[in-house]
């Protein structure tokens, strides 16, 4: 189109928009004008005044319509109807806030749940990661191929030097590890999280420091490694963010550092977790010859043109080289590459809030069926106005746009209700992880409601709006106007279009609820079975704080014995203290530690089936403190000094491999690179180490007097847990040394749930999406059945007159409604059967087909619907026939 | 419905251009003129008119204003604008070719 008929044009229509009044009248005078002229012609031509008028008039053809036809030839028409109609719908609306009122809280319910779940959408999976160019960072993990099991870390230290050496994918490669700092100086001691990382860690991230300087090259050798770069967090609360801390000095594991960074808060690695101090990772040649232990991972940058797979096949390549270089140590060992986002994909969480996001989509759908039926019941007992309406000339266009509007309205005033909502969901959410989850989070506390999210929020909004807003339009739309207006107010029992859909609606709405309440049972089930499940030990009022030692301080292990001799000594005499024991590493901690094991009298490990055990060095009572079940042989004792004859307890996974037939007590057992020989005293049951969710592994316990360790857990147990004791515990720990850093004293149950932060937001999230499920399910066969029960009263009325008693009549409406149940219900466990496949991958002690959980559900939801059903039905039996049939 | 009386589709559109780009004419003057340029041949229902008209107006082929006719009454006179000129010459050229064609089919001897 040509400007030039813009010129025309604009002004026109702006003046339509703005001056509607005027153009109006405009109109009118046009026309009425039209008619005087015409009629003058007339009586010119021989008729009389009236004659003429009346000719003049019907030439037009209906002066309303022309007027209409005018207006719409103004093209402004559309938006002008729209204002109209939105005001007309407001008015509705506002005439019936029972029916608006349910509708958006049912809507902001349905909503706001997406909302909230989309915002973890969005900031983990569709968020780029916080470094530029994010998708060229990978991650190097270990990959065994005979046993086809993947680790993260690299394969060993001296492995991975030769990777950095060797290879040509990468522009840098960087170790790194998760790390605890014991600080002291500057203030109470305080265990710090951390990392000890490459030099080249925060630049190959894209990483800048707010202060200071990031690691140089040369820190990376242990003689110049003695400095940290500290987060803005631990900046400002334990250094009041002094603006002169860079080159400052602080007190790390007893040795001075220097502060010559500080990072921004926006910094964040997720694959550390939490991280407040970073150290620089710096091995002295015997750890970087080291090819048979491996304690740190890796990632990279690819350099530029270099993809993925060519990186790979590279790294297998040089693993190959070292595999046939060093046979016993790296045999079937290799070295897999993964994207970083990948990986960071699979952390705790992600698939939870895909499976929440998909069922809270099933809820909102629920929600939409059920405001729709609402909205078709509306237009049912509106028919009337619609019929009138129509006869008055509104085509049935004109009022499924009505309907199509008050609908959009409904959403929207729904959608907002609904970002409210979501906003207070995040913060449950958010509220529910652990702070020391948090840091996992990829994008946490990155404005995870953005724009985006809200965009999203009424985006759904408006999108279920128009969709399910043309069912109640298509409903009426099959309206028989004459038929209509004959009838007589609540005996409409609106087209047959419209009570189609309202079934479809009730029976889609309950088999989606089906699902959603079979996939929330399912997760509940498993979650409180691993909860409440045998993790071998007994985790109730027990509390465990770890201490590790700075070796400057404490270099002999008479030292070290002695200060854990005094430290539980003073524990034990506390009054709310029942017993306390120490273990170097304690179920559900930070640490753990794998030794190689050989049972002497086997035959020697063939190479890459070196046999490794989960070791820990204990008190001699810390089985009895933990309560863990002694099943054969005897407890480490005090008598097993550091003078005896080295003593070991292995767990039943470990007997049940290695000794099928024989009897393992008073075999020995080489341990670890230091290949003590010990001599099997005890079996104990096997205990879950890090998840609910572990499959059995070989477990060993040494006793703490022949192993001594500077790094130790306390674990004591109380009558009940009580901060009093957390307290006590940690004076008690200081009275020995004051200048000993002392990790948080925890609940061994906080240590539980924290682990399992992912299932249990999801259980209570799934709970509550099931419990709005069913209760949606109800009201909207309840809604149905009701409605049906109102237009059928004069059918009642007669069945009665004609002899049916009370009893046929409840047993019809019952039947009628229990048909629509159930329908809903068969259809809900075909789908719900395929569905919950997607969640086996994190369900571990349910199946996702438990007959047990779809037949009780099934039940249930039979149970509630006959609920939902019996009350208007009971309404129905108590129809009068007399007054049923005389009401008109 | 009004149909737009037994006007092939689009033909009052260029009929009322045509009559516009003679002189602005008000309304009831177009209808006038309507039925006497074609010998009463073509019916044009007042009832059409007027939309056709507004639309036209709006498509800023004519353009419309109030002036006072010689009987001193306040009228809405249309004349055709520089655009709408050019969109007859382009529809009148279209129009005969489409004519011609149909009479030439009309014309063909059946054999």
């Amino acid at each position: 189109m040509r400007p030039e008929r813009w010129i025309y044009k604009l002004p026109l229509r702006l003046r339509s928009l703005f001056h509607r009044q005027k153009a109006d009248e405009e109109l009118d005078d046009e026309l009425r004008d039209h008619l005087e002229l015409k009629t003058r012609q007339y009586i010119s031509q021989g008729m009389t005044l009236q004659e003429a008028r009346r000719a003049a008039v019907l030439e037009m053809g209906g002066l309303e319509k022309r007027k209409e036809e005018c207006r719409d030839a103004r093209g402004i028409h559309f938006l002008e109807t729209f204002a109209q109609d939105l005001r007309y719908g407001l008015r509705m609306l506002r005439k019936s806030p029972g029916f608006t009122a349910i509708a958006i809280v049912t809507l902001a319910l349905g909503i706001g749940a997406n909302t909230a779940i989309f915002s973890y959408v969005n900031a983990w999976l569709i968020k780029p990661l916080p470094y530029p160019q994010a998708d060229r960072l990978m991650v190097l993990l270990s990959h065994d191929t005979k046993k086809g099991w993947t680790s993260n870390g690299v394969t060993s230290s001296a492995d991975y030097f030769d990777y950095e050496k060797q290879n040509s994918s990468f522009e840098q490669l960087v170790p790194w590890t998760s790390w605890y700092f014991n600080l002291t100086g500057d203030g109470p001691p305080d265990r710090v999280l951390g990392g000890l990382v490459g030099w080249n860690f925060f630049q190959a991230l894209g990483a800048q420091p707010m202060l200071g300087r990031t690691f140089l090259p040369q820190e990376s050798q242990p003689a110049s490694s003695h400095v940290v770069i500290i987060s803005r967090g631990l900046w400002e609360s334990r250094f009041a963010a002094d603006p002169r801390i860079i080159g400052r000095a602080v007190t790390v594991e007893g040795e001075a550092y220097t502060i010559v960074g500080v990072m921004p808060a926006s910094f964040q690695f997720s694959l550390m977790g939490v991280s407040n101090m970073w150290a620089p990772l710096a091995l002295d040649d015997k750890a970087r010859n080291d090819r048979s232990n491996s304690w740190f991972e890796a990632f990279g940058r690819l350099k530029p043109g270099v993809t993925q797979q060519q990186a790979g096949l590279g790294m297998a390549a040089i693993a190959a080289r070292l595999e046939k270089t060093y046979p016993q140590t790296n045999t079937n060992a290799t070295t897999l590459v993964s994207s970083m986002l990948f990986e960071i994909g699979k952390n705790e969480g992600v698939q939870q809030v895909m499976i929440s996001f998909y069922l809270v989509g099933l809820v909102l759908l629920i929600a939409c069926a059920n405001v729709a039926n609402l909205m078709l019941a509306r237009a049912s007992s509106r028919a009337k106005e619609f019929a009138v309406r129509g006869a008055l000339g509104a085509s049935r266009f004109r009022l499924a746009r009505q309907l199509l509007t008050e609908s959009l309205l409904l959403f929207t005033f729904g959608g907002a209700a609904g970002a409210l909502f979501g906003i207070w969901g995040v913060h449950w959410i958010e509220n529910a992880i652990p702070d020391r989850i948090r840091g996992y989070i990829v994008n946490y506390g990155r404005g995870t409601l953005d724009v985006k999210t809200f965009a999203y929020t009424f985006g759904i909004a408006i999108l279920c709006g128009v969709s399910f807003g043309l069912a109640p339009a298509f409903g009426s739309s099959g309206l028989d106007v004459i038929h209509s207006l004959k009838e007589s107010a609540g005996q409409i029992s609106g087209s047959r279009v419209a009570r189609r859909l309202r079934n479809v609606f009730v029976a889609g709405q309950i088999s989606l609820a089906v699902v959603v309440l079979i996939c929330a049972v399912l997760l509940v089930r498993d979650f409180a079975h691993m909860v409440y499940g045998d993790i071998g030990f007994q985790s109730r009022n027990l509390m465990v704080t770890q201490l590790v030692l700075p070796p400057a301080k404490y270099q002999t292990e008479v030292q070290i014995r002695g200060f854990y001799d005094q430290v539980l000594a003073r524990v034990r005499a506390l009054p709310e203290v029942e017993s306390a024991d120490a273990g170097q590493y304690t179920p559900f901690g930070d640490s753990n530690q794998v030794k190689l094991i050989q049972v002497v009298g086997h035959a020697p490990a063939g190479p890459g089936e070196a046999l490794g055990a989960e070791y820990s060095a204990i008190t001699p009572g810390y089985f009895q403190t933990m309560q863990m079940v002694l099943l054969r042989g005897r407890a480490l004792e005090p008598a097993d000094g550091a003078d005896s004859r080295k003593v070991v307890v292995i767990n039943e996974t470990l007997l049940r491999q290695q000794f099928s037939k024989e009897d393992p007590l008073g075999r020995q057992l080489e341990v670890g690179d230091n290949h003590d020989i010990c001599t099997i005293v005890g079996v104990v049951r096997d205990t879950k180490l890090f998840n609910l969710t572990d499959r059995p592994m070989r477990q060993i316990y040494v006793p703490a007097a022949q192993f001594p360790s500077a790094h130790m857990s306390i674990v004591t147990r109380t009558a009940r847990p009580s901060t009093e004791a957390a307290s006590a515990i940690r004076t008690a720990v200081w009275s020995v040394d004051a200048d000993q850093p002392v990790s948080a004293v925890r609940t061994m149950d906080d240590l539980i749930t924290e682990r399992n932060t992912g299932n249990r937001i999801l259980a209570q999230l799934l709970t509550f999406f099931g419990v709005l499920a069913l209760l949606l399910g109800a009201i909207g066969i309840y809604g149905v059945t009701a409605q049906s029960v109102q237009q059928r009263v004069r059918e009642i009325g007669i069945r009665m007159a004609l002899g049916a008693s009370s009893r046929d009549v409840t047993r019809m409406i019952l039947g009628q409604g229990l048909k629509l149940a159930l329908t809903g219900i068969a259809c809900g466990l075909f789908v719900a059967a395929a569905v919950s496949r997607g969640m086996a991958a994190i369900l571990s002690t349910v199946k996702s087909s438990d007959p047990v959980t779809y037949v009780a559900v099934a039940a249930f939801f039979a149970l509630v619907a006959l609920a939902a059903c019996y009350i208007p039905a009971r309404r129905g039996a108590r129809v009068d026939p007399i007054v049923a049939l005389r009401c008109d | 419905m009004s149909k737009p009386s037994d006007l092939v589709q689009g033909t009052l559109d260029l009929l009322l251009l045509k009559i516009l780009a003679l002189q602005p004419l008000n309304g009831f003057a177009i209808s006038l003129r309507l039925k006497q340029v074609s010998g009463d041949v073509l019916q044009v229902s007042d009832g059409s008119l007027y939309p056709a008209l507004h639309k036209l107006e709006q498509e800023g082929w004519i353009t419309a204003e109030w002036k006072t006719t010689e009987n001193n009454r306040r009228a809405k006179f249309y004349s055709l604008t520089r655009p709408g000129r050019k969109h007859l010459e382009k529809e009148a050229d279209n129009w005969g070719r489409l004519a011609a064609a149909i009479s030439h089919v009309v014309r063909l001897k059946e054999t």
